[in-house]
Formats: structure tokens, sequence, C-alpha cells
């Protein structure tokens, strides 16, 4: 019952946690401690029974909820909503937020339920309790963008925008940066259709020029909603997508670049590895040297070495004149297909067969030493045991080939009796030559 | 591998639990994880029909589990709880409610009961200060008290816990010279122990983390329509099973023959099962013990390592990857890679915890989408640690902090890799963290952020989990969360290669035991209580079987619990439940009332109880009710002082009670009042078991006539008689609490162990290991030849063999058990010296 509420306790208001470190001494929090607690209590004060109601109505629709029976939840929401007269401070203040979730959650999933519903709803909700009104907004503006409703999503997210509420905090900095970043977002989807629009229209018309520069100074417009979000750490993925494309557009490479390098190397973001896809997608575009190139996707090899563009980058890595570029291209190889979900990726193996024979034909048999060293007790089980050897022959004859060849020359080719322990692969090698002869 | 494209916006702040107003941008609603922002401008109005996710429903086809097997003949006890442990006066409603552990009413119990072990060592050390025989003390030291004056001045009665009771000159003199003496003494040193142990187990109710991960494993066999359940059983939980189930494509599971079994000499707290390259692995987690077998093609185990952690083992898992490769970890925060042929590589190791410092020595480890890099886990965070970099070093994927919008006090409880094999799911890059409050989906090539929160709300620690593979190519994968407290919730989770994870609809909550409550024929209200308590023992283990080729698909869920029960429901994918949102008109607005006046409707009928199930379950129950009660682990001593001191004549009474007492101890009867003839016949027969507040009604009706002293003459005889009786049936959950105090006697007195019978045969030599000293019980480390320590299951094809050979050692134990504690009856035989108190 109330342990339900004490979950929805936001972190900041700690007035309802129980102390249990007197205990423990661990500080950690169990929100079934007042289940035992309440066996315990047979003497003292007992919970009001206004408390007592809301609390058994507030578990009866998260069971409904869970259940998923919404005409239930909905007729024990219809109860619960007296805890906005709760004596309670402190429940009080916590009511509407309990409120909205659950009822958002109803009003989302009830087959009778509509946009027009919703949407009244929420609006109440937005101002019983003020705190609430920026999130409030700014979901029920996702709830119309999923729903079509753009032109309503806007100008919820334009009411949002204005509202200001007492000292401004930085939370509602930030969730106004967020609303107008989302605003931004809906400006930009109009932008690109119009900009869809126009690619088809015929360039010398009159009508062209005066669209064109609407939609250019509106570009221009909605970048400034962008720019104050973007620089809050962050995932920001689509914000810098839409705003990337609008400012390249609108010309400002300078800018799209700065934006780009700053949500990619800022040490106050998370390592998103979508920020240095963006980024070298950018450098590919502007056709930016291949120094800039390889030191993008250097960084992306560090972060995710199991990416797609790795094998881009290997290939970049292969034409380089540098010997030690060529030879981080044989790791990137390998550190590939060390991952469990690249094994059958037949482009990594092919690119490694062929890469591993240019460079023992180039005489560099130390750099595939030093790649197999830290390999060697486990690529021969996780790559080229038996049940792989078996079941590549019968899936994927191709793969077994290319797997065959770079395991003949890790492992040792193995004649056949000598196969079954060394190189299962062995077998493979042999009707490879067989064919090729 | 790809990565999402576009990942959901979200606010990145670093920082403390709970520390920053971060707005929480998730708002921890189910629905807003459906909102997807559209990746490319909206061309049409309408995107995509938004309960699309609504269709994903599976539903039992139960109102609740099932038994699968008969209920385990062991008798289980829920231990203590939270009324044994805490105070219970006083205790308001304020906001900040304070726990206080009860120390004192466990300290006096334990006197009382157990006051030999208590007071012996002392009266020992004073004997010389007492006069037990003779008549006047005539040795004129002021320091010897004569023991049978102070006797004759308690008279029997010893006036516990009652401040008016009348007390003596002598009597209070000695306790006022001797009362500092045996209060320092006994209640510093048991004082202090005894709150230890009360807080550990306070801990220990709070949060039982030995059973995190589960304990039951599903070992798919060579069709999917039969597999194997491996799980532990007995009263100890020390007997590891194999039972063959079958499972219809529409009927009940069957079970298959009798399980094998392999007899351990500890509890089994985890169990784990992996295929890898078609080689079946099974590894289990004992509190001091590790083990692996193989398991081959005839669904025969065969063991391939023991390995004894010093310092208690958390957690163990097996590679997704390599074969034969584990991961174990232990109570010193060593991280260790295990392989049976190679043994072990030390992996990480750090007794403090990763991110802040948490006195719990509780960890965990797991794989990675990469074979040679594990995740090393405690309460407060999760790292990414390669297994051949240096030492030590490696990256956060998991803080318990602002990064996640964690709330105060929230910790982690499990993590756990999601293994994928099939390329149609979720990216093999998942991992996912379970706190008190929240379920968290964290990427391995984004650390720290995680991918998808969900607030489950489960109120018991989340410590199971189980993700399935898709039901159809494509569609969102089942993720069973698991609560010790047998709650689950199911979750649909979406998201292939080039989009983020995310909920693909509500979650759903499916049935716990408790449940089948109804499914039970009604019983009296002791039974009843039996029945629930054993619906309602935590489970400890979860476990689903997922047959693919079925037309509709349907999923087995099992359930094992602390008592040792399993049981199974079956859960169907529901077709489209038909939802005309569109069509609908829209129904009357406004918040205030949601619920249109319309009648309820319902889409999906609430299952019911069939026939066969409610048959099930009364068989079951009849099964139940014939395993016997607990065994008091220890029960008060029902000595007499008097037998100490032969001047004391017994009274007239007293003898013919104990003439009584023994007549009917010989004849095994039932002792009654009557029997002993004190109760003149004219009197009505007494309710049932007249409480206190009879005997103060009755005592009143008789003073008011005048007749109290009378009264009070007739109540002392019967207080003399229901003693022993009353010391019986104290609570046995107290006496199993100070049940570890015995181990502070043991070195006192040991019982004979030359007559426990050691009757365990060795079936193979093979299955001999090294001689594991389990502490987990001081009974069954006697009765077991320490070099026996695993019992393979004999071949199939000889069934009888294997009736032959476990059972009877398995008997053996389990009879040896009653033998071994001591009855009431069997203390006063072994001579002690001892003070009276």
């Amino acid at each position: 019952m109330s342990d339900f509420s004490e979950e929805l306790a936001r972190p900041g208001s700690e007035d309802g946690q129980v102390e249990t470190s007197v205990v423990s001494g661990t500080g950690m929090h169990f929100p079934w401690l007042w289940k035992h607690l309440d066996t315990v209590a047979t003497r003292g004060k007992k919970k009001k029974d206004f408390a007592q109601t809301t609390g058994a109505c507030l578990s009866l629709i998260q069971e409904a909820l869970l259940k998923q029976r919404w005409q239930q939840a909905a007729e024990y929401m219809h109860s619960y909503l007296q805890t906005l007269e709760d004596s309670d401070s402190n429940k009080k203040q916590m009511a509407p937020e309990i409120i909205w979730k659950l009822g958002s959650e109803i009003l989302f999933y009830h087959p009778k339920s509509s946009v027009k519903t919703f949407s009244a709803f929420a609006d109440q909700m937005k101002n019983v309790g003020v705190l609430n009104y920026l999130k409030i907004s700014l979901q029920h503006a996702l709830y119309l963008i999923h729903h079509g409703m753009l032109e309503d999503a806007h100008r919820n997210l334009s009411q949002a925008e204005t509202w200001r509420y007492g000292e401004k905090s930085s939370s509602q900095e930030t969730l106004i940066n967020l609303v107008q970043a989302y605003k931004g977002l809906l400006e930009y989807y109009s932008w690109s259709k119009k900009k869809m629009e126009l690619s088809q229209c015929d360039k010398d018309d009159y009508a062209y020029s005066t669209e064109a520069r609407n939609t250019f100074r509106h570009s221009w417009k909605t970048s400034v909603n962008f720019s104050s979000l973007i620089k809050t750490p962050g995932v920001w993925d689509p914000f810098v997508k839409s705003y990337v494309e609008m400012l390249e557009f609108h010309g400002d490479r300078d800018g799209a670049r700065k934006v780009l390098t700053n949500y990619a190397y800022d040490k106050k973001f998370p390592s998103n590895p979508n920020a240095h896809i963006y980024l070298y997608s950018f450098l590919k575009r502007v056709r930016a040297p291949r120094a800039e190139l390889l030191r993008a996707l250097q960084i992306l090899y560090q972060i995710v070495p199991s990416h797609k563009l790795m094998l881009e980058f290997h290939t970049l890595l292969r034409r380089s004149d540098r010997e030690e570029h060529r030879k981080l291209g044989l790791g990137v190889l390998f550190g590939l297909l060390d991952f469990a979900g690249c094994t059958k990726n037949i482009t990594a193996w092919k690119y490694l067969a062929s890469y591993l024979r240019q460079i023992l034909m180039q005489n560099h048999l130390g750099w595939v030493q030093e790649e197999w060293k830290s390999r060697r007790n486990w690529w021969p089980t996780f790559h080229f045991s038996y049940f792989w050897a078996k079941s590549d022959w019968k899936e994927d004859k191709d793969l077994a080939y290319e797997k065959a060849f770079v395991a003949g020359m890790l492992l040792g080719k193995g004649t056949a009796s000598r196969c079954e322990m060394t190189n299962p692969y062995g077998l493979i090698c042999i009707s490879l030559k067989f064919g090729a002869v | 591998m790809d990565f999402p494209s576009s990942l959901p916006p979200s606010l990145f702040m670093t920082g403390p639990l709970g520390s920053s107003d971060v707005p929480d941008l998730s708002f921890m609603c189910s629905w807003r994880d459906a909102l997807t922002l559209p990746e490319s401008p909206p061309q049409n109005c309408k995107i995509a029909a938004p309960n699309s996710a609504t269709a994903l429903l599976w539903e039992p086809s139960m109102p609740g589990p099932l038994p699968l097997l008969p209920p385990c003949p062991d008798p289980w006890d829920p231990g203590v709880t939270a009324q044994d442990l805490l105070f219970r006066g006083g205790f308001h409603y304020r906001r900040q409610p304070q726990v206080v552990l009860d120390v004192t009413e466990q300290l006096s119990r334990f006197l009382w009961d157990h006051g030999d072990i208590a007071f012996a060592p002392l009266g020992k050390m004073m004997l010389e200060n007492f006069k037990l025989e003779g008549g006047r003390n005539r040795s004129k030291k002021m320091t010897v008290v004569s023991a049978k004056k102070l006797l004759q001045d308690l008279g029997g009665h010893q006036p516990w816990g009652c401040p008016w009771a009348y007390l003596s000159h002598r009597l209070r003199r000695f306790s006022i010279v001797g009362g500092p003496v045996l209060g320092k003494s006994v209640s510093h040193l048991l004082g202090r122990l005894l709150h230890e142990e009360l807080a550990t187990r306070w801990e220990q109710l709070l949060l039982d983390e030995a059973f995190t991960g589960g304990a039951l494993a599903w070992l798919p066999g060579r069709t999917s329509q039969v597999g194997q359940l491996v799980y532990p059983a007995g009263g100890a939980l020390d007997r590891l099973c194999f039972q063959e189930v079958s499972l219809p494509s529409g009927g009940d599971p069957q079970v298959l023959g009798d399980p094998g079994c392999i007899q351990l000499q500890g509890p089994v707290r985890q169990v784990v099962t992996s295929t890898v390259q078609g080689e079946t692995l099974l590894a289990v987690r004992s509190d001091y013990h590790c083990a692996v077998w193989k398991v081959g093609k005839q669904r025969r185990p065969a063991t391939l390592q023991v390995l004894r952690v010093e310092k208690g083992a958390t957690g163990i898992s097996l590679s997704p990857h390599l074969p034969g490769e584990l991961a174990v970890c232990s109570r010193s925060g060593a991280v260790c890679l295990w392989t049976p042929q190679n043994g072990l590589q030390q992996v990480y190791k750090d007794p403090e915890t990763l991110v802040f410092r948490d006195p719990s020595s509780w960890r965990w480890a797991d794989f990675t989408a990469h074979p040679r890099v594990l995740t090393v886990g405690d309460r407060t965070g999760v790292k990414m640690v390669d297994t051949q970099g240096p030492p030590g070093c490696g990256l956060l994927l998991f803080r318990a902090g602002a990064e996640a919008s964690c709330q105060k006090g929230e910790r982690v409880l499990l993590t756990q890799y999601l293994r994928q094999s099939d390329p149609e799911s979720l990216p093999p890059t998942l991992h996912l963290v379970c706190t008190q409050f929240s379920l968290y989906l964290v990427d391995e090539r984004l650390p720290l952020v995680p991918m998808l929160k969900w607030n489950h709300g489960l109120p018991s620690p989340a410590l199971l989990a189980h993700l399935l593979p898709p039901a159809h190519p494509g569609s969102p994968q089942p993720l069973f969360l698991g609560g010790l407290g047998g709650q689950v919730q199911l979750l649909h989770i979406t998201g292939k290669e080039p989009s983020a994870p995310r909920l693909a609809g509500p979650p759903q909550s499916l049935p716990s035991s408790a449940d089948s409550l109804s499914a039970f024929p009604l019983l009296e209200p002791k039974s009843q209580k039996q029945l629930q308590e054993r619906l309602e023992a935590p489970t400890i283990g979860l476990a689903s079987a997922f047959p693919p080729c079925a037309s509709t698909p349907a999923v087995w869920l099992f359930q094992l619990s602390a008592a040792g029960d399993i049981f199974y429901q079956r859960l169907t994918l529901q077709a489209a439940s038909s939802f005309h949102r569109d069509e609908e008109p829209p129904s009357d607005p406004g918040p205030d009332s949601p619920a249109p006046s319309v009648p309820p409707m319902d889409p999906r009928p609430t299952p019911s109880w069939t026939s066969q199930a409610t048959a099930c379950c009364s068989r079951w129950l009849e099964a139940l009710l014939q395993v016997p009660p607990a065994a008091p682990v220890w029960a008060a001593p029902t000595f007499s002082h008097r037998r100490l001191l032969g001047r004391l004549e017994p009274r007239e009474v007293e003898g013919k009670v104990l003439q009584g007492l023994r007549a009917a101890m010989a004849g095994g009867q039932l002792l009654q009042q009557r029997d002993l003839g004190l109760l003149p016949s004219a009197e009505p027969p007494p309710a049932p078991e007249p409480g206190p507040q009879d005997e103060l009604s009755e005592r009143l009706e008789e003073a008011w006539a005048g007749q109290g002293t009378a009264w009070c003459k007739r109540q002392q005889g019967k207080i003399s008689i229901s003693e022993p009786g009353k010391q019986a049936k104290r609570p046995k959950r107290r006496s199993q609490l100070s049940s570890t105090f015995s181990s502070l006697t043991s070195c006192l007195d040991l019982p004979e162990t030359s007559s426990s019978p050691h009757s365990l045969e060795r079936t193979t030599s093979e299955a001999r290991l090294q001689p594991p000293v389990t502490p987990y019980s001081q009974e069954s480390a006697r009765q077991t030849p320490q070099d026996n320590m695993v019992e393979l299951p004999l071949p199939k094809d000889t069934p009888t063999s294997r009736h032959v050979a476990t059972p009877p050692s398995q008997a053996s134990s389990v009879q040896a058990m009653p033998s071994q504690r001591s009855t009431p009856g069997s203390w006063p035989q072994r001579k002690r010296p001892r003070m009276g108190f």
C-alpha cells in the first residue's frame, strides 16, 4: 500500500523514507520494509482511514494496470482522485504526479479513450499543482506527435515554452530547453516536408525562390531552438541530426562541424557512438581529408570495435601509406571478429583472409603473431571448433571456406590425421584445395 | 554489428544517487516507450497504429500456478518474521519510523529457554559459593549461600517478567549481590552476539541475496517437447534433482519417471545451464562451493570439477561463448574465470565496492558480447573488466547514481547478460540491471546511459530474471522478472539492431503461487495456515520452457519455492485483441470521469480452475498434510531442580502429577488434567485452551463468591502440571533462532555420533571429490561421510537399481535428523553440572 507511494517519492522528497540504517548501516532503501513493519505495528497510532483507502485504491489500480484491465483501472481511478484532498502535505504534493502517471497510462491503453479525452485530461492535470506543468506538456506533446497531430503538438509546446513559475531553477531550465528542442524538431519536420515539396518544384519558378527564402528563414529560426539544449550533456541524437541537416542546408558547414565535434568530443557528454558516427558521415559528406576520417573512425574503434563501420575503417587503413595504419588494419579486423555478434560476418572473414595473405606476402609475420598472441588460447574454440566447422559447412559454405582459409593460416592447415587435434577446418581446407584443383 | 541509428533523447548528469534535481524525463510510464520519434518527417498524418503494442498479452491458462511434483516430504518452516525480531511496543506511525531490534525480549527468551547454556559456566565458576546439600551453613563464610534456601524461597515459581512478584529478602539480597556479576558477563557477551545475530537475520529477512539468479533451470531435451528440470530438493535443499518433464502442446506437463539425484553437502543456491556449441553444462553454486557438470547425450550429468570458495561464493555464470568457461565471484571481492581444464584465473579483486562505499560483500560476474570481457557487479554498480588487460582497470557499465537517475538508497540487486543466439532478436550487447525500484537495460557499447528504464514496483527483491527468444521472428521478446516474494512480471522488449530497445507494451503481472489458494479445498484453520505458508514460501528459482513448434506460441513458466515445491503455469500469446480505437466515438471527456458509465467490458474472460486442476491440487494437498510438522530444532529442557536437592521433599500434588506424567509418557498417551484427578469431577469441562483471560474471569468469579484462596490453591496445582507442556509448545521460531547458539555449546557437549547411521554408498568412484567441509549445519556434517559429496544418478535403464541405491541413504539421513535433535525427554538423562536457575 504505502510502499508504492514510497517508491514514487521523488529523489528530492526524503521525508517519507524510512531510515533503516539504524540496523543495517547500509543506507539501502527497502520498498518492502513497510510490509514487515505493518505486521509488527500492533500498538500505536494507526494510519488514518483516508490514507488507508487511498493506499488500497492505489494498489488496486496498479494491479489492474499490470493485469491490463483498463476498464477496472479507470473505475478505481475515479475514486482515487480523492487523494488530491489529502491533508498530508507531502502526499498532496506527490498526488498530481501519481495521478498523471496512472491516468495517462490508463487513457493511453483504454480501448474507449481518444485523443480528445487524453488531451482534456492532460490540460486539467497541467494546472493541478504547478510543478508538473512542463513535464505534462512535454508528454502531452509527445502523445500528440505519436498520433500524428503535429500542429496541436506544436501549439502545445509553444505554450509551454513561455511558462514560468517562481525562480528559474536548473531543472526548469532544462525542461524548457527540452520543450524548445522538441518544438524545433517539429519545425524541422515541416521544414523537411517543404524541402521535399520544393525539390519537386521547378527551379526557375518565381514561387520557388520565395518558398526557398521562407524555408531558409525558417531553418534559421529553428536552429535557435536546438542550440541551447545540445549544450547540456545528454543523448540528443534526433536533435543533433536535424540541426546539422538544417545547418548544412543553410550552408553553415563550420557551424555543423562545430556542433558535431562538440557533441562527439565534449568530455561531459556520455561516449555516444552515434556522435562519432554522425561526425564521420558528415566528414565523408564534405569530403574531408582522409586523416580526419581516420581520426574520427579511430575513436569509434576504441568505443565500439564491433561496429560495422570498422570494415570501412579497415579498407581506409589498408589503403594508407603508413605502415602503422596498415598494421592497425589487421587489429581492426581481429577486434571486430572477437565479438559474439560478428562471428558470422562473412565480409569480415573475407577481408581477413585476403589481408592475411597480403600481409604474409609482404613479410609482416610479426603483425599477425602479435594479434594472434592474445587470441591463441581462445579463438580456436571460439571460431574454429568442430561444431562450427560442421554447422558452417552445412549453413554457409562460403563462410566455411573463408574461415577455413584463415584457420589454415593461423593454426596450420593440418593433414587429415592431424586436423582432429588442431584444426577442424583442416578438412575444409583440404576440400578447398581439391576444389581448386 | 549495427548500433541504433538514433537513440531516444535523455539527459546525462553525473553525481551521487538522488542528488540532482534533474527532471526525470522518462517519468516511468510504460506508454512513453511506445512513443518513438519518427525517424524521418512523417509522411502521412497517421503514424502506425498506436495499439499494436496492446495486442501483446501472454494470458495464463489458469488463475494461478499448479504444483508440478508432489510436495517435498521434508517439513518446512517459514523461519523468523519481523515480529520475532523487531520491537513491538510503542511503534508509532511516524514519518520516520525507526526499526528497533528487540534484543531484550530475545535475550530474556534466551535466558529463559537456554538458562543452562547462559548460566552453566558461571555456575561452575561460582560453585564454591553455593552450598547445595546439607542443612545449616556452618562455614560462616559470607561468600557461601545455601542454594536450598534460595530455592525454597523461589518455591518452584519463577516470577519471570512480573515486577510485582513476591521476592524474599534472601532472594533480593542475592540478586543485588550477584546481579552485577551475572548481568555483566551474560548480558554483555550474549547481548553482543545476539544483537549481531539478530541484525544478520533482519538483514536477511529484508534481502536474502543467497538465491540471486535462482536455483531452477530448464535443460531442453532432444525434442522441443521434452526437457529436464534441474532443482534442489530436500528440506535443506542439498539434493540436486534432474526431473524429466514432457510438455504436450495443449495438456498439462507430464513428469516422466523418478528424478535422478545427486546428494551434495550444502544447500544449492544457484543453478545455471548453458548450451554452447552443442555442449550442455550445468553449474551449481552452494554457500562455499561451486561445481560444474557436463550433461551428456543421454542427459546424464558427469562431474567436471568442484571448487571450494573459502570466503563464500556469491555468484556463478557460464560463458555463452566458450564451452566450459565460468565466472565465479566470492565475498572477498575476487572474480575468477574458471575453466575445468586450466583452473582459476583471477580477473579482478577489490574488497571495496565500485562506485561508493557499501558494506555489502555481494559480488556478481557475468559475460559480455566479447568472450574475454566480464562484467563485475556489486551493490553500487557494474564494471566491464578485460580479462587480458592489466588487472583492476575497466569501464563502468552502470553506476548507481545520477546517470541512471537512481533514487536515494537504490542498490543493484541483480545484473545479467542477456545472451542472444538468434540474429532476429535483440543485439547481443545488452545487460539487465535490477534494483529494488527499477529495471535497466544497458548496452555495453554506450556505458552509463540506460537504454531502457522501467519502474517495476515489485514488493520483494527482484533477484530472478529470464529472457526468452521472440515468439515469432521479429516480435518482442518476453522478459520475466521474478521477485523473491513470488511476484512475476512479464515485460515485452523489442528493438532489433537498428533501433534502441524499448518496451513494446504495458508490462504484465503473472499470478504467483499464493494466488492458487482458491484451487484448494477449504481446510480447518491450522491446515489452511500450513497450506498458505507453503504457497507463500519465497520463490527461489524461475525457469521457462518455450517449445517453439506449437501453433499458438506458449510458454511454460516454472517456479521453485523455498519449501522445495515446483509450480508451473502455461502462458499463451493472445491473438490481437480487437481494439477499435478509431472507430469508437470519443467517450465522455473530462479527467474526473475517465470511466464512462458503460457496463464493465473486459475483452478477456478471467481464466478459471478446471476440474483437473482442482483434482491435482487436492492430491497435492493430501500429500502435504501427511508431511509431519517441522520438528523443533531445540526445545527447552524440562528438568527439575528438585532432583538435584534430594532433601527437598516434593509436595503431594506434585508427586501425583509426576507419576501421572510418567505413566502417560510411558504409554505415549495424552495427559489430561482429569487423568491426574486434580479437578473435581463436578466442574464443567474447561474450554479447549483456557487463555489468560479465562483464568482471570474464573478467578474473579471465584473471588466474588468468596472462594479466592481455594481457587489459588487449585491453580497452583494446575500450573505445575501445565508447565512442561507449555515449554514444549513454545514457539519454534524463537527456539530455531536461538539454535544458532547451540554452536556455542557444541564444545561443551557433543552428542554421541557413533550411533548415527553411516550408510551412504558410493556409487561411482569417479564421483568422489575433494572433501569439502560445509558449515551448513552441524547435523548434516556429522551424518555424511566427508568424502561422499556427490552421488550420480544411475543410468536410466536401471531404474530399480537407482531406487535401491539412493533412497536408503537419503531415508537414513532424513530419519537420522530427529534422532540427532534433542527432544525434551532426552535431555534430563544427560548429566551436566548446572545451576538450577
